[in-house]
């Protein structure tokens, strides 16, 4: 049996409680703020020794002084003079912790006096409640770390049920940037979760958004890690490699043959694809993009009638010169522009009950969508898109919009998750549930200001999301900023290190002193982990990502540079075709126009058939080549009569 | 050694000395005087609780020993001279040495008293610059009846050899009369004479067993044994009797922070004859003359290595001026040490 570490102790002043007591330690005992202990007591209740685990959330360190003084009297002033003291004071160690668990549960009693033991694993396993989820014929224990005291490592497992629902779900992160604990943390516990996610559950892939830098672009890319990492994967039982199944969706650059990612390096494209999409994908998610103080009912209703009549129809009215057939923004520019110039020509003011000045400000507005959102919107109506429908279990979709415009961020955002909504309540998406990483909470679901369709949608996500599959890793540095509906439905919540001025506002008042200036100075690796099980917050340690970091990853492979039209389009067609070459491409497109290219080439992308270059040249209309124009037969002037008088 | 029992602090139970006269659990009756009040009403008819809030007997006015000087032979110098104490301090002293005491009254048995008694004596050995206790301290819990008038056939059978009688008859025979006051002093003195006991018990077992010095609080002339022993090193803080007269008596009260006195050689009444000196601890500047004096004791040693010896023994005891002893009230003569054994019998022994 091991020596108790410690004595609970209570006195009138500070009793003991049901979920509180205090205890003290010899002066180099290994218990710190998170250390989890258990109390054993002396008398039994109802026939059991209680026993009570807690953590630590607080230490007292004093000595017998009564003030201060006493001790500046005692060495003469003279700081130096302490290392001749010939005898140290008497100093205490008391801890206050937190309860954790009794056991038994009933009657639930102030915590007994008794000794106090440094927790095994297995007590661990009992404190935090994970012995309910551990079970061998029910385990759906998810790895989050180590639990490290006393030179013992425990596993602390999430219990699947309430990560990704259906009992809840949810999980947050917050931490002060630049300690890459936010991405590290979400790309161990996705390697975690791909790992140990139970079979009975079904299926699971994950959709990261990488909103700034290079975080996410490299995570099919090994890392290399130190021993004790590797180490640490082994005791989690975690796989110690990339994930397997990586695809990278980003949208083009204006020039539309570019991709707008820092993953362009053309080494890493095989799994890079553009992401893109037309008039009628765009139309659905309008009210993104338009200002909604801007974009009154009128307009709405004429959106609306474009939607339902227009697009993708053959549409004829009296007022059209030519029928038209609606599939692009081009198309849209064309219909709007025969539509208003037949209006000119009447002299109307009203068409179908929409007045002109309406008609003028929605063309306004559309056809301004593809210049704001240039490189995701194609005029051309092509699309790349996301393989709905046909999601891989375990893949990980990361769609890169660190590059794009606010705008285009919204919509990229907005359609995703709507398109991941409605698959997933139809069980169609290929996988039954899917991960959904947002980082920059700050900016997405703000506490404050105007309600924003983003904002809608992961609120939506937070509070209904679980019943579906349908769960949200989110990421922020300052969670008090963040709408309060989004976080408080986290079921399960991780602090990195975190910000002075954060930990000063209400929403960290439950922790105590210690606690917070623990979360203040955690090192990298470290996290304090909430979860519905734990009836108190656990600090673990966890290993770096097995993946490339994303600042190693562009220092070894540079974005590319932005390149003429041929060498776009080469690059972009030889993912499916490596044998393509640079002069081939030139043959092929030297003749056309930009624009009939990007078409050709939008039209391959979408299309992705086996055989590229032929589809891709098949694309373009036949031109014949310029060849100079036969000579006319020349036919000799009729030659004068020798004889003639009148010849000069 | 009846009633009394070893308390390690943390497993109170465990080193409750074996006593054939003592009914069961009666030793863990007396473990507060909460405890032995509930015993002793149960116990023997006609006890009233005492109700008097707990002041121990020890801090009532008493009429004390008035103070007075005694003049002793000097054992290093014709008269009594101050000694500047050569040499840097030195932290040679290994353990420290005290007891405590309490009483209370726990009831009546009509006029008599009843005076619950607690004692305990601990020794404090420095490792590594961190007091830890030497073997089990020593604390004995005993009710003090006067036999000569309370019913002593019921109190020796609640109480067996716990019990201890406050009115023994003195040498001619004659009995101190019934008066509480008297009773209540005669306690006290009784407790007092128990922890003495104690002390000496656990001296004489570092004497026999160890070699390093142990300063001991008080005098200790009391054990012929510790007296003798080379390793023992009284330290007098209280000097209602202070040993020097006239001239010499000046130079003992003048004596300067370092500075000690001439030997001298003291046989208290009853007590072992031993070398001793004042030593001054600290500055008196501000202070009354008492401040910061102490009175050392050891063995007495040949002539020719008395100066060698107390001046070696000086810079031992000068060492534990640090750190203070605040916020004892006695912090400019208590050596730390003693002060944590204080503190160690105040904690377990209730």
């Amino acid at each position: 049996m091991t020596a108790p570490l410690g004595l609970v102790v209570a006195t009138e002043r500070t009793p003991n409680t049901p979920h509180q007591f205090q205890f003290w330690t010899a002066i180099d005992s290994p218990v710190g703020i998170g250390t989890i202990v258990r109390v054993d007591g002396r008398v039994p209740v109802d026939g059991h020794i209680p026993q009570v685990y807690g953590v630590v959330t607080e230490g007292f360190s004093y000595t017998d002084l009564a003030s201060p003084l006493f001790d500046v009297l005692g060495h003469d002033g003279d700081p130096g003079q302490s290392a001749f003291a010939p005898t140290e004071r008497a100093e205490v160690r008391l801890y206050s912790a937190a309860v954790l668990r009794h056991v038994p549960e009933e009657p639930l009693q102030p915590v007994p006096m008794g000794e106090v033991f440094l927790a095994t694993e297995t007590d661990v396993a009992i404190a935090l409640r994970m012995d309910s989820y551990l079970r061998e014929d029910a385990n759906t224990g998810i790895p989050i770390g180590l639990y490290r005291s006393g030179g013992m490592d425990s596993a602390i497992y999430l219990d699947a049920e309430f990560l990704v629902g259906p009992e809840a779900a949810h999980l947050n992160i917050t931490g002060v940037s630049g300690l890459a604990t936010k991405t590290s943390a979400v790309e161990w516990l996705l390697a975690s979760l791909f790992a140990h996610f139970p079979a009975s559950k079904g299926s699971v892939a994950a959709v990261c958004f990488n909103v700034k830098g290079p975080d996410l672009c490299f995570l099919d890319l090994p890392a290399e890690l130190e021993a004790e990492d590797r180490a640490m994967y082994d005791t989690l039982g975690v796989p110690c490699e990339p994930f397997r199944n990586v695809r990278y969706f980003a949208p083009f650059k204006a020039d539309n043959v570019s991709l707008n990612t820092l993953r362009s390096n053309e080494e890493l494209l095989a799994n890079v694809q553009p992401l893109t999409w037309g008039l009628r994908e765009v139309l659905q998610f309008a009210e993104v993009l338009l200002n909604r103080d801007d974009v009154d009912a009128k307009a709405d209703a004429l959106i609306d009638f474009i939607k339902e009549r227009v697009l993708d129809r053959d549409f004829e009215d009296r007022v059209l010169k030519q029928q038209h057939r609606v599939r692009s923004f081009a198309d849209l520019e064309g219909w709007f522009r025969d539509l208003l110039s037949g209006l000119e020509d009447r002299g109307d003011e009203h068409w179908r009950t929409h007045h002109v000045a309406t008609i003028r400000k929605v063309r306004n507005r559309l056809t301004n969508i593809s210049t704001r959102c240039a490189g995701l919107v194609t005029n051309d109506g092509h699309t790349s898109d996301l393989p709905w429908g046909d999601f891989a279990d375990r893949a990980v979709y990361v769609v890169d919009v660190a590059l794009a415009e606010e705008d285009a961020q919204d919509l990229i955002f907005a359609r995703i998750v709507s398109k991941l909504r409605e698959h997933l309540e139809r069980r169609d998406l290929g996988v039954t549930h899917v991960v959904v990483f947002v980082d920059e909470l700050n900016k997405y679901a703000p506490a404050d200001g105007p309600e924003t369709y983003v904002r809608k949608m992961l609120l939506d996500i937070a509070e209904r999301g679980r019943y579906l599959g349908l769960v949200l890793f989110s990421a922020q540095q300052f969670r008090s900023q963040v709408h309060r509906r989004v976080v408080g439905n986290a079921g399960t919540a991780l602090y990195g290190r975190m910000d002075g001025d954060e930990l000063a506002t209400p929403g960290y008042a439950v922790l105590s002193a210690a606690t917070r200036t623990k979360l203040a100075t955690l090192s990298k690796g470290q996290l304090m982990v909430r979860h519905p099980h734990f009836t108190q917050p656990i600090f673990v340690s966890f290993p770096r990502p097995a993946v490339m970091r994303g600042r190693d990853g562009v220092e070894r492979y540079p974005q590319a540079a932005d390149v003429p039209i041929d060498v776009g389009v080469l690059r972009q067609l030889r993912r499916f075709d490596p044998s393509l070459t640079l002069a081939w491409v030139q043959d092929v497109i030297g003749l056309y126009e930009d624009e009939d290219v990007l078409h050709a080439l939008h039209a391959t992308l979408a299309h992705a058939p086996d055989n590229a270059g032929a589809y891709f040249k098949a694309q373009f209309r036949k031109i014949v080549g310029a060849s100079p124009a036969p000579a006319p037969a020349r036919t000799p002037l009729r030659a004068l009569p020798d004889d003639d008088p009148y010849a000069i | 050694m009846d009633g009394v029992r070893s308390a390690d602090g943390l497993t109170g139970d465990r080193a409750i000395a074996a006593d054939p006269e003592t009914p069961p659990g009666a030793s863990e009756t007396l473990r507060s005087v909460h405890a032995a009040q509930r015993h002793l009403l149960r116990s023997i008819p006609n006890v009233r609780a005492a109700t008097g809030g707990g002041l121990p007997l020890e801090r009532q006015q008493r009429d004390m020993e008035l103070p007075h000087v005694i003049d002793a032979a000097g054992a290093e110098d014709a008269t009594l001279r101050a000694r500047v104490v050569p040499g840097a301090p030195v932290a040679a002293i290994r353990a420290f040495l005290d007891g405590t005491q309490r009483s209370e009254v726990a009831g009546w048995c009509g006029a008599l008293p009843l005076v619950y008694g607690s004692a305990g004596a601990v020794v404090r050995e420095r490792i590594h610059r961190r007091l830890t206790t030497w073997e089990r301290p020593l604390v004995q819990h005993r009710i003090y009846a006067p036999l000569a008038y309370a019913p002593r056939a019921e109190l020796e059978a609640a109480l067996g050899a716990m019990l201890e009688d406050t009115t023994k008859p003195s040498a001619d025979g004659t009995i101190v009369p019934p008066h509480p006051t008297l009773l209540l002093e005669r306690a006290t003195l009784a407790v007092s004479r128990n922890r003495e006991l104690l002390e000496i018990a656990l001296a004489e077992r570092w004497c026999a067993s160890r070699a390093e010095p142990i300063m001991i609080d008080g005098g200790i002339g009391a054990s012929e044994a510790v007296a003798q022993s080379a390793c023992a090193v009284g330290v007098v803080k209280s000097h209602r009797t202070l040993y020097a007269e006239g001239d010499g008596l000046n130079t003992v009260l003048a004596l300067r922070r370092g500075e000690r006195s001439s030997v001298i050689r003291i046989a208290p009444r009853g007590r072992s004859e031993v070398l001793s000196w004042y030593l001054r601890l600290r500055d008196t500047e501000g202070r009354d003359v008492l401040w910061g004096l102490v009175r050392v004791e050891m063995r007495a040693t040949a002539p020719a290595n008395v100066t060698e010896r107390a001046d070696e023994i000086s810079r031992w005891v000068l060492a534990e001026s640090s750190p203070l002893a605040a916020p004892d009230p006695r912090w400019d003569r208590m050596a730390y040490g003693i002060r944590s054994a204080e503190e160690f019998l105040r904690a377990t022994n209730n």
